[in-house]
């Protein structure tokens, strides 16, 4: 799985460089950048990706509207989606769930969490 | 006609119900004023923007702290790998001189305990990496209460133009929503779960809420 291309969106660029950084760690340096979910659904559309790792509270577009733009779009549904999030709210992990979110983590996370999580979906991307 | 005598909501709903609440608001007004809140209330609204102001401050330093961590972590990584893939090659070399790792097996042992540091501190560099994900986590709870005090700022805006003398209308000034204002149901960061069943607390509850559900 040396050559999935992520797509990291979240608001603060801290974050997003920390994802980056873990995600190279674990053998992923392929990965992109977005600061809100509008720019992420403008990335998905004119690039190729392999799976969207986002924020849930950002502003112009949140989390939540970025995943459901991306699961009723027949070009990008297939693509998974791993909220990383502050957002800890049960109802709140329940519509990520239920919105077809690959996976959910709240902040903050251990390195090996996000393995963990990255490791299940790319099971299941196997299996798909 | 107005019916202000009574206080019951009438059978055709909303219009009545925004009268009364119009009432209200008036009745508020002029008990503000009645009691001298209005001075204490400029005062207050004057400084909201400075109490704002010193949020965002802290903000933007504990932004500039992080980036400058994350820096120096990058560099100090690069270094650290350098030392382990050093450290690797010499052990492997040692070990290719026929007798050497038998007449000096300590060196093998330093080469060893020298690759088995670096990694032991590249493993530290990634703790102190990650640790700075307290930016993110603070930022979010300022940014909450800065929208908090902007709305706050709004609405006792309004008040004091409202109820100012010479003030005859609603102001068509009135500055825009907080941009996360305009997602109230979403809450950031839970800064004092104590006493609360609606969040969870680690991942492991995550994770257990989840497949609880069957995903």
């Amino acid at each position: 799985m040396a050559d999935v291309r992520f797509l990291i969106v979240d608001d603060f660029s801290t974050m997003r460089r920390i994802v980056r950084n873990l995600l190279k760690e674990l053998g992923h340096a392929d990965a992109d950048e977005a600061e809100d979910g509008s720019v992420a659904l403008h990335k998905l559309r004119n690039g190729k990706f392999d799976m969207v790792i986002t924020d849930i509270n950002m502003p112009n577009m949140n989390g939540f509207e970025l995943l459901t733009q991306i699961k009723s779009d027949d070009k990008l549904k297939h693509i998974p989606v791993l909220m990383v999030t502050a957002e800890a709210r049960k109802e709140d992990i329940i519509a990520a769930a239920q919105g077809g979110a690959a996976g959910y983590i709240v902040k903050p996370f251990t390195k090996a969490t996000l393995e963990e999580k990255l490791t299940n979906i790319f099971r299941k991307m196997g299996r798909a | 006609m107005t019916d202000t005598a009574s206080h019951a909501p009438k059978a055709d709903g909303k219009g009545d119900i925004y009268q009364r609440l119009g009432e209200i608001t008036r009745e508020l007004h002029e008990a503000l004023k009645a009691l001298g809140y209005m001075p204490a209330l400029k005062d207050a609204v004057g400084e909201l923007p400075d109490a704002r102001s010193r949020l965002e401050y802290i903000a933007r330093l504990t932004g500039e702290a992080a980036e400058k961590v994350l820096n120096r972590v990058d560099e100090a990584k690069a270094e650290q790998q350098k030392v382990i893939d050093s450290s690797r090659q010499l052990v492997e070399t040692i070990g290719a001189v026929p007798g050497l790792k038998w007449a000096m097996p300590e060196l093998l042992q330093w080469s060893s305990e020298i690759q088995a540091a670096a990694e032991r501190t590249d493993h530290h560099l990634t703790e102190i990496m990650m640790a700075q994900d307290f930016h993110d986590l603070t930022g979010q709870v300022i940014k909450k209460v800065v929208a908090l005090a902007g709305t706050l700022e709004q609405q006792l805006l309004q008040l004091l133009i409202e109820t100012a003398p010479s003030a005859g209308s609603e102001s068509a000034n009135t500055p825009a929503a907080p941009e996360s204002a305009r997602h109230p149901e979403l809450s950031g960061p839970v800064v004092n779960p104590e006493g609360r069943s609606d969040v969870v607390t680690s991942q492991a509850q995550v994770d257990d809420l989840l497949a609880s559900l069957g995903f």
